[in-house]
C-alpha cells in the first residue's frame, strides 16, 4: 500500500512540487524554531549554582581614586567594614565588574600542560562565595591563609576543571595564566551567571590583591530580606561618601537577571509569534490545497469505492498520501538540517539539533495529519454512484 | 465558408499514438446547417474543435472564409475566433459567478466596445432566445434548457458567421431539445448563420440541410 | 475591461470564501510584519527629533587599538583630549558635539529608588541636537566653565522626581549623591537614539576624570556637523589623515581604527564590523536574506492557492479562450485579479499594523519609541504589496495561459 502511495505521488511529482517545497520550507522554519527553543530550554533547566536573591551590586562607575595601591586597598577595606557594620548587611565582596547578570565580560587564556582554553576571569575576594552562596565540588574557596603563598591560588568552575584536566581532580594542579603560574585550590559548581538561558562556560576565580585593586570598582552585597529603599538610600550615601564615586549605581541582581532574561525572551517571543502565524498560514494553505485536490479526484475516489474500498480505507489512503508527500519534504529537509551539526554552523551541541529534528518531524506530521483529516473524511463520504455519474 | 482539406489528427502520448481523424475533406457552404453523427470516440468533437480553431490538425489545412488558419499567432487566432465563430457546448459552460447578462457579454469584452453597446447587444441576444426577463439571474438559478439558451445567446451576441454546436441537446429532455433546435433553425434561416452541429440524435440531424457520418476517424457518408 | 476584471475578481473571491480567507490572511499578515519592520527601521534611521540634520552629521563613538605583535586589542570610547586637541583642529567640521555615553546612577526620593541615565555634554551639544525645551534652557558656557552643578532633565525624569505636570525649573534633583539644580526640561528623545538619549544632561566639566589626560581612550563620543552633506567625504578624508598621524608605539599599540561614520555605518560598524569594517553591505545582505526567507513561505503558499484557484476555473478559462480571449489577455486578467486581492490584503495589513504599532508604542519595550506610518513607510509597504502580488500571480497566470482549451472544456465543472 505504501509503495502504491509513493508511486501515486511520484507520478504526480510536477503537480506536487510546490506542495513539497512548501512543507520543506515550513519544516526548516520549524527546525530553526525548535533548535533555539530546545537550546534555551536545556540551558534554563541547568541549576543556577548560586543564589541571587537579596544580593545587590554597587558599581562605582570608575576606579576609586587614591594616592597608591595600598591606599586604595585601605579605602575598600574601610568601606567593607563600614558596610558590614550596617544592620541589614550580611556579607560584602569586592568583584571585577563582570558580576552575575551584568553585560561585562572579561576573559583570558588558561593553560594546563598542552591544554589551552579560553576562560572567563573573575577577580573576587574571599567573601564572594559566601555572598552568592556558591557550592564547592572539591577543594576549598579562598581564605585568610592565602595571603602570601608560593603560587597564587585560583578556584576553577567545574566547566574549566573539566576542560583543563578532564576527569582527573584539578585541585593541587598548577595552571598558567598571563605568564603566571597558579595553583588550583578548589573547584566550584558552575555559575549560570550570564542569564537563565545562557550555558555555563569555563571560569576562573582569582583573589584581588594590590596588583589588581586599581581596576576594581564593583561590589556585591548580600542584604537581609527586609532591606528596603530607605536602607538602600543610606547605604548609597555611605558608599558614595567613602569612595567619592563618580557615577555610583546600586542595582539588585534579581532585577538585572530579569533584564538579562528579557534579552533572550523578547526575541524568542517575537520569533514564536511570527513563525506561529507563518505555520498557521501554511496549515490553512495546505488544508485548502488538499481539499481542492480531493474534490478534483471525486471520480477516482468514487471508482475506488465502487471497486470495494471502505470509507475508512479511502480517508486512510488520502491521509497516507499527504503523509507520503510530507515524508518527501522531510527527507530533503533532514538532509539540510543534519548539515548544521555536521558543519558546526552555530556553536550548539549536536544533541540540541537531534532533539529539534525529532520534534520538527513530529510537528510536521501532526500538522499534515490535522490538515488532511477533514478533507479525507469528506472524501470518504463521497457516494460512488454520484461520483461516477458526474464524469 | 469552412473548408477542410485532407485533415489528419493524431494524439500522441509517450507510448501510444491514436489516430482521431483520418484524411477528412469537407466543405461547409455559407448559410448551410450541417450535422455530424457517429458513435462515441469517432472523432466528431475533434473535428468540431479543429473547425473552431481550438485545436490544430496534425496534417492538412483548414480555410475559414477563404483564410488559411495554419500558423496563426495566438492573439490573431483569438481575434479570429472572437469575430467569426460562436460556440455552444453540451454542458453549457456558463460562468456560474457571473449573471446571465455578464455571461452573454463575454465575447464582446474581447473586442472594442463600450459598456452600453455590450449591454444592448447582450439584451437583444437574450430577447432573441426568449430570456429577456432573466438577465439578472445567475446560471445556477436556471433550468438546463434555459442555460443552453443563455449559451446560444452568448454564441450569437458577437454576430458570428459560424456557430459550432457540440451536442447542444445532449443534456436536455426532448421537449427542451426541440426548443433549442428551433432556435438554431431560426438563426440559420433568418440570419443566414452557418451552423455545424455534432449530435447523437437522428431526429435532430434529419432537420438539418446535410448530414456527415464519421466512423473511427473517417468520413463514411 | 478593468471594471469587468474587478467584477469577476470580486465574484470569484466571494465564491471561494475559504481560499479568499487564506489568501487574505497570508497577505495581510505578511504585510503587517513588513510594515511594522519598515516603521521600525524608519524610526531607527530617518532623521527625527532631536536630530533633524542627520544627513550632514558624522558620528565618532569608538576607537580600536591593536597591538599586532602581542595579539592584543582594546576598544572603547575616546578621551576628551582626543576631541579637544585633534578633532577640534580639523578644518571641515562646523560644529562638534562632545558627550559621554549614557552612564547609570541612582537617586532616592521619598524612599523610592530612581534609576537614571546620565550624559555629560559640551555646550555645542545643544546646538547640534535641536532639543525642544519645555522649561528653561541649556546650561550656559559660564556655568560649564565654573563647574556649576546644573542639569537639564527630560520630561520623563521630571515626572519621576516631581510628579506629572509639575514645574522643575530651579528645583534641585538628587542623583549620584549630589544635588543638581534644574536649568532646563526637554521633551524626551527615543531610547534607541543612543547618541542623545539620557535622563539627566550634565556639563562635561563635572566628569571627575582628568580631562587633560593625553591617552586616546576615554569615555567620550562626538557628533560632528558640517555645513552641507557635500562636505562629508572631505571630513572623512581629513579625519583619516589626522588618525594616520597619531602617535603610536609597538609596545602598547601600533594599529588605530577610528572613523567618523554616518548614522547607519556607525551602527553596523559596531554590531558587525567589530569597530573595524564598515559592514553596511553585510548588514543589507543579512537584512535582505531575512526578508526574502520570510516572504518565501507566504509567497509559495499563495502561489499554491492561486494555482488551485485557477485549476478549479479551468472550464471558465476554456470558455474565455473559445470566445476569443488570447493567452496574454487572460494572463493580464489573472494578474490584475491577484493584484486586487493583494491590495485588499494590503489594506487589511495596514489596519493590523496600525493596531500593532499602537500596542508597541504603548508598551515600554523601548522608552519614547514612536513608530508611525509616514508616507515613506506607506510607499514601501505599497511597493511590497505590489511585488508580493506580482510574485505570487505570475507563475499561476503563466500556467493558466498554457491551459489547453479542449481539455479544459472536456472537464466538467
Amino acid at each position: 500500500m505504501i509503495k502504491h502511495l509513493f508511486k501515486l505521488i511520484w507520478n504526480k511529482k510536477k503537480e506536487n512540487f510546490l506542495l513539497i517545497s512548501e512543507i520543506l520550507i515550513s519544516f526548516l522554519v520549524i527546525f530553526a524554531v525548535f533548535s533555539s527553543i530546545t537550546y534555551n530550554y536545556l540551558n534554563y533547566r541547568e541549576p543556577a549554582g548560586f543564589k541571587y536573591d537579596d544580593v545587590w551590586m554597587a558599581d562605582l562607575g570608575s576606579p576609586v581614586q587614591g594616592e597608591n595601591k595600598d591606599s586604595v586597598m585601605l579605602v575598600f577595606a574601610n568601606l567593607k567594614n563600614a558596610l558590614k557594620g550596617m544592620p541589614k548587611v550580611r556579607d560584602v565582596s569586592l568583584s571585577s565588574n563582570n558580576v552575575p547578570f551584568s553585560s561585562s565580560m572579561m576573559g583570558s587564556g588558561v593553560e594546563y600542560g598542552h591544554v589551552n582554553i579560553q576562560s572567563d576571569m573573575y577577580r573576587v575576594d574571599k567573601d564572594f562565595a559566601k555572598v552568592l552562596q556558591m557550592k564547592m565540588q572539591s577543594g576549598r574557596w579562598f581564605n585568610e591563609t592565602d595571603r602570601n603563598p608560593v603560587y597564587l591560588p585560583v578556584v576553577l568552575n567545574a566547566a574549566a576543571a573539566m576542560a583543563l584536566t578532564g576527569s582527573a581532580n584539578a585541585v593541587g594542579k598548577l595552571v598558567k595564566m598571563e605568564h603566571q603560574t597558579l595553583r588550583v585550590i578548589g573547584v566550584a559548581d558552575n555559575l549560570k551567571d550570564k542569564s537563565d538561558f545562557k550555558t555555563t562556560s569555563p571560569g576562573i576565580y582569582t583573589l584581588i590583591d594590590t596588583s589588581s585593586i586599581r581596576g576594581i570598582n564593583t561590589m556585591l552585597i548580600k542584604v537581609s530580606a527586609n532591606a528596603d529603599a530607605r536602607f538602600e538610600d543610606q547605604m548609597y550615601r555611605l558608599i558614595a561618601g567613602t569612595t567619592r564615586a563618580h557615577n555610583l549605581q546600586v542595582a539588585h541582581l534579581s532585577e538585572m537577571r530579569t533584564k538579562k532574561n528579557k534579552e533572550i525572551i523578547v526575541p524568542m517571543v517575537i520569533l514564536l509569534i511570527i513563525s506561529g502565524f507563518l505555520i498557521f498560514n501554511v496549515a490553512l494553505g495546505l488544508f485548502g490545497v488538499l481539499w481542492y485536490n480531493i474534490s478534483k479526484r471525486r471520480s477516482e475516489i468514487g471508482l475506488r469505492r465502487a471497486l470495494g474500498a471502505t470509507a475508512a480505507g479511502v480517508s486512510g489512503q488520502l491521509l497516507g498520501e499527504a503523509l507520503v508527500l510530507a515524508t518527501f519534504s522531510l527527507i530533503i529537509g533532514s538532509f539540510f538540517a543534519v548539515q548544521f551539526p555536521l558543519l558546526h554552523v552555530y556553536d550548539l551541541p549536536a544533541g540540541v539539533y537531534m532533539i529539534a529534528l525529532l520534534l520538527s518531524v513530529l510537528f510536521i506530521y501532526l500538522l499534515v495529519i490535522v490538515c488532511a483529516l477533514y478533507p479525507g473524511k469528506q472524501a470518504a463520504a463521497i457516494h460512488p454512484a454520484v461520483a461516477l455519474h458526474e464524469d | 465558408m469552412i473548408q477542410l482539406n485532407n485533415i489528419e489528427k493524431v494524439y500522441r502520448t509517450d507510448t501510444i499514438e491514436t489516430q482521431a481523424l483520418n484524411n477528412i475533406s469537407l466543405h461547409v457552404q455559407k448559410g448551410e446547417f450541417l450535422s455530424i453523427m457517429g458513435p462515441s470516440g469517432c472523432g466528431k468533437s475533434t473535428l468540431l474543435n479543429l473547425m473552431g480553431l481550438l485545436d490544430v490538425p496534425s496534417k492538412g489545412d483548414i480555410l475559414i472564409d477563404q483564410q488559411v488558419t495554419q500558423n496563426m499567432a495566438d492573439t490573431k487566432m483569438a481575434r479570429f475566433r472572437n469575430s467569426r465563430i460562436g460556440f455552444i457546448f453540451q454542458s453549457y459552460h456558463l460562468i456560474n459567478d457571473l449573471q446571465v447578462l455578464d455571461n452573454v457579454e463575454l465575447p464582446l469584452l474581447y473586442r472594442k466596445s463600450t459598456a452600453k453597446e455590450r449591454r444592448e447587444l447582450a439584451t437583444e441576444a437574450l430577447v432573441k432566445v426568449g430570456l429577456g426577463n432573466r438577465i439578472k439571474h445567475f446560471p445556477t438559478q436556471l433550468s438546463g434548457g434555459q442555460r443552453q439558451r443563455v449559451a446560444i445567446a452568448r454564441a450569437i451576441v458577437g454576430r458570428p458567421q459560424i456557430i459550432l454546436a457540440d451536442e447542444p441537446t445532449g443534456n436536455l429532455d426532448s421537449a427542451m431539445g426541440d426548443e433549442i433546435m428551433n432556435i438554431l433553425l431560426d438563426l440559420n434561416k433568418t440570419d443566414g448563420t452557418t451552423i455545424v452541429m455534432v449530435t447523437h440524435d437522428a431526429n435532430m440531424a434529419e432537420r438539418t440541410h446535410r448530414l456527415v457520418r464519421l466512423f473511427d476517424g473517417s468520413q463514411v457518408q | 475591461m478593468l471594471k469587468n476584471y474587478f467584477k469577476i475578481a470580486i465574484a470569484v473571491l466571494k465564491r471561494r470564501k475559504f481560499f479568499t480567507f487564506i489568501s487574505l490572511f497570508g497577505i495581510s499578515f505578511t504585510l503587517t510584519i513588513l510594515i511594522v519592520l519598515t516603521a521600525f527601521v524608519d524610526h531607527l534611521f530617518s532623521p527625527s527629533y532631536p536630530d533633524p540634520n542627520r544627513d550632514r552629521e558624522l558620528f565618532v563613538n569608538r576607537i580600536r587599538l591593536e597591538a599586532s605583535k602581542k595579539n592584543g586589542m582594546s576598544m572603547s570610547p575616546l578621551s576628551f583630549y582626543f576631541f579637544d586637541h585633534y578633532v577640534a583642529a580639523l578644518k571641515t567640521p562646523s560644529k562638534i558635539a562632545v558627550y559621554t555615553n549614557g552612564e547609570m546612577s541612582n537617586g532616592y526620593k521619598d524612599n523610592r529608588k530612581i534609576v537614571v541615565e546620565l550624559k555629560y555634554t559640551n555646550q555645542v551639544f545643544w546646538d547640534v541636537y535641536q532639543f525642544q525645551f519645555l522649561e528653561g534652557k541649556p546650561f550656559t558656557g559660564g556655568q560649564l566653565e565654573n563647574r556649576d552643578k546644573v542639569v537639564v532633565i527630560s520630561a520623563a525624569t521630571r515626572a519621576k522626581y516631581f510628579g506629572e505636570e509639575a514645574q522643575a525649573l530651579g528645583k534641585y534633583i538628587e542623583a549620584n549623591n549630589t544635588q543638581y539644580r534644574v536649568v532646563g526640561v526637554v521633551k524626551p528623545v527615543p531610547f534607541l537614539n543612543n547618541f542623545c538619549y539620557a535622563d539627566l544632561y550634565l556639563p562635561y566639566t563635572l566628569v571627575q576624570d582628568n580631562l587633560k589626560d593625553q591617552s586616546l581612550q576615554g569615555r567620550f563620543c562626538a557628533t560632528i556637523q558640517v555645513s552641507s552633506s557635500r562636505d562629508l567625504p572631505a571630513l572623512k578624508k581629513e579625519f583619516a589623515g589626522m588618525i594616520s598621524k597619531l602617535p603610536r608605539s609597538d609596545e602598547s599599540y601600533d594599529l588605530i581604527y577610528c572613523y567618523p561614520d554616518e548614522y547607519l555605518e556607525v551602527l553596523t560598524r559596531g554590531l558587525l564590523g567589530q569597530g573595524k569594517d564598515k559592514s553596511t553591505g553585510k548588514a543589507f545582505l543579512i537584512f535582505g536574506s531575512f526578508l526574502l526567507l520570510f516572504m518565501l513561505l507566504p509567497t509559495i503558499n499563495l502561489v499554491n492557492i492561486n494555482l488551485s484557484r485557477i485549476m478549479e476555473r479551468s472550464s471558465e478559462i476554456g470558455v474565455r479562450k473559445a470566445f476569443g480571449a488570447s493567452a496574454r489577455t487572460l494572463t493580464y486578467q489573472f494578474i490584475v485579479e491577484n493584484l486586487i486581492l493583494t491590495l485588499f490584503g494590503g489594506l487589511l495589513g495596514l489596519i493590523f499594523s496600525l493596531v500593532v504599532l499602537h500596542v508597541l508604542n504603548a508598551s515600554d519595550l523601548s522608552p519614547n519609541m514612536e513608530l508611525k506610518i509616514n508616507p515613506v513607510v506607506l510607499f514601501y509597504s505599497l511597493l511590497a504589496c505590489l511585488v508580493f502580488g506580482l510574485l505570487s500571480g505570475v507563475y499561476p497566470a503563466w500556467r493558466m495561459s498554457k491551459i489547453n482549451v479542449v481539455t479544459a472544456l472536456k472537464a466538467n465543472n
